[in-house]
């Protein structure tokens, strides 16, 4: 009889003493939560200290009138000119579809055999396992956009150094995400095998390998969907793509910068649908 | 012939597939290449830029690792390093914040199947337009300062934050609603009491790893001006200083495995 009661009490009330039904006091216990909230809270206002706002910076109308030209075609240009020029976006177009494809491939290839020296339960030996779970950490937390940065340095402007740019990112997430998958694989079968007289190697084969297969098929899909994502604006610093189209329009050219984002809207948004499209049809 | 032969036998032919699979495969990835133009002059020393690099990433500078010496603390990598952090937790916190109502908006659970198909395509929207483009239509309207990229941040945020917020809040158990109806609650003490314990550490381990996330595309929204690292990032690269550039991969590197290392522990400790 009392339970209800005593529920309702504590909804209703937000004292920290509480007197029951049969006469007992209680004290609620303390909620951890506000530690939580003041440890967000100065962590906000400090953080706060270091982006000064000015608010003579602001200029919305600017903003507006920016969005306008970039969403209408410019001066004596008509809106013909601006969707012809959406057609002509075409090689920009493959070049970035060509950048992810091949880093994706490449990069998830040079993944697999980093992942499997990363993996404890396959290695066993800290010597092996840690320095491969450094090189991959490294390559994972540089940007794409830093890495086409140093590639242009090496191979100049275009389209190679956007696959070297993608290709080391792609080496470094995919790494990192297979090696989580390659340790919680069913270790049985492998024992199994190599009880049977099987190397190390053939038992990979044959019992770790197809337990990974499916996830990194999955995988590499969505990493693909990722750089499709990075790609178009790799170009904007010289790594080729639809990103260096907004690059070498966005001082003069805004109705050029806004059919290239256009564009690239329309390529990412088509690559996530179908990236979540056959995920599920893997699962 | 025995069984086990026959059934080797009969065993489908999976290499041939195979074979074209790779054939493909191969044929694509030389196809990708194609539009590539390769700088022969520069790739033929690139054993002298490659000890160049090294060089120069190997020779830190400490005074511009610190702000100290010829430099001011304000053009110091720390302190840049911390705008960067103050940018990524600023707007994740916003994105946050803006994320909920979406949620709510995408739940199956709150709004029916119709209306969450409208806030689905809203936050898949704006998960689709990427950071620094949304930063580049940004600095025309807020200058080129960190405002912007706390604004980018939390504005790109919304898309994947809203998205896992109404999942969580699909997956929640419904009985504990049913359970405070039944007690004569009212709607603000229903998600107060019934939904908020249930959701809070679930979007808040999605909330700390959506700022590990931005910690690490905080570092390049600097490259258009939104503030942070990037601006001396793209300098440096541009002008090819090595000794520079070396100095602010060591501190994107150091924050971004820092946070990674942050975030996850308490993450695990919430689930």
């Amino acid at each position: 009889m009392g339970v209800p009661c005593v529920t309702t009490k504590y909804l209703v009330s937000s004292m920290s003493k509480i007197t029951l039904t049969n006469g007992k006091t209680v004290t609620k216990p303390f909620n951890k939560i506000w530690i939580v909230v003041a440890v967000v809270a100065l962590l906000l206002y400090l953080f706060s200290l270091l982006i000064p706002f000015d608010s003579s910076t602001v200029k919305l109308e600017e903003l507006k009138v920016i969005l306008i030209k970039m969403f209408t075609p410019k001066g004596n240009r008509t809106w013909e000119d601006y969707f012809k020029y959406l057609l002509k976006l075409k090689n920009p177009l493959i070049d970035t579809l060509n950048m992810s494809f091949a880093g994706t491939i490449i990069g998830s290839l040079m993944a697999l055999p980093l992942a499997v020296l990363a993996a404890k339960n396959i290695v066993k030996k800290p010597y092996i396992y840690i320095p491969a779970r450094t090189i991959m950490n490294l390559f994972r937390t540089i940007p794409a956009m830093v890495l086409a940065l140093i590639a242009v340095f090496f191979v100049g402007i275009g389209v190679l150094s956007g696959i070297i740019a993608i290709t080391l990112f792609t080496f470094g997430i995919m790494s990192k995400m297979l090696y989580e998958v390659i340790e919680t694989v069913d270790m049985n079968p492998f024992e199994a095998l190599e009880s049977t007289g099987a190397t190390k190697t053939e038992a990979f084969r044959y019992a770790v390998l197809p337990q990974v297969t499916p996830v990194f098929v999955s995988y590499l899909i969505y990493i693909f969907e990722i750089n499709v994502r990075s790609s178009t604006i790799l170009g904007y610093v010289g790594a080729g793509g639809i990103g260096s189209v907004i690059k070498d329009n966005i001082l003069y050219n805004y109705d050029r910068v806004g059919a290239s984002i256009i564009l690239m809207f329309v390529v990412v948004l088509s690559v996530q649908l179908l990236s979540s499209f056959l995920r599920r049809r893997l699962q | 012939m025995s069984r086990a032969d026959e059934t080797l036998k009969r065993k489908p032919k999976r290499w041939i597939i195979n074979l074209v699979f790779v054939v493909a495969m191969v044929v694509a990835i030389a196809f990708s290449f194609s539009g590539s133009s390769i700088n022969w002059t520069r790739l033929r020393t690139i054993g002298l830029s490659l000890k160049v690099m090294f060089q120069g990433l190997a020779d830190f500078k400490y005074d511009f690792l610190f702000g100290t010496g010829v430099y001011q603390f304000d053009e110091g990598v720390v302190y840049m390093a911390l705008v960067t952090l103050a940018i990524a937790f600023i707007g994740t916190f916003i994105g946050a914040i803006l994320a909920i109502p979406f949620g709510f908006l995408a739940s199956e659970n709150i709004v029916g199947k119709y209306v969450a198909k409208i806030g689905e395509a809203i936050l898949v929207i704006i998960r689709v337009f990427p950071e620094i483009v949304l930063a580049i239509i940004l600095v025309k309207g807020f200058g080129m300062n960190a405002v912007t990229g706390v604004l980018t941040i939390g504005l790109h945020s919304i898309g994947m934050l809203g998205k896992l917020f109404a999942e969580a809040i699909d997956n929640m158990d419904k009985s504990p609603l049913e359970a405070l109806d039944a007690v004569g609650a009212n709607a603000w003490q229903k998600i107060r009491y019934g939904i908020i314990p249930q959701v809070a550490a679930d979007i808040s381990s999605i909330t700390l790893y959506r700022f590990d996330i931005n910690v690490r595309s905080a570092t390049v929204l600097g490259i258009v001006g939104a503030g942070g690292l990037g601006a001396s990032l793209i300098l440096a690269a541009e002008n090819w200083n090595w000794d520079i550039l070396g100095t602010i991969l060591l501190a994107i590197v150091v924050m971004v495995l820092l946070v990674d290392v942050v975030s996850s522990r308490l993450r695990s400790k919430l689930v």
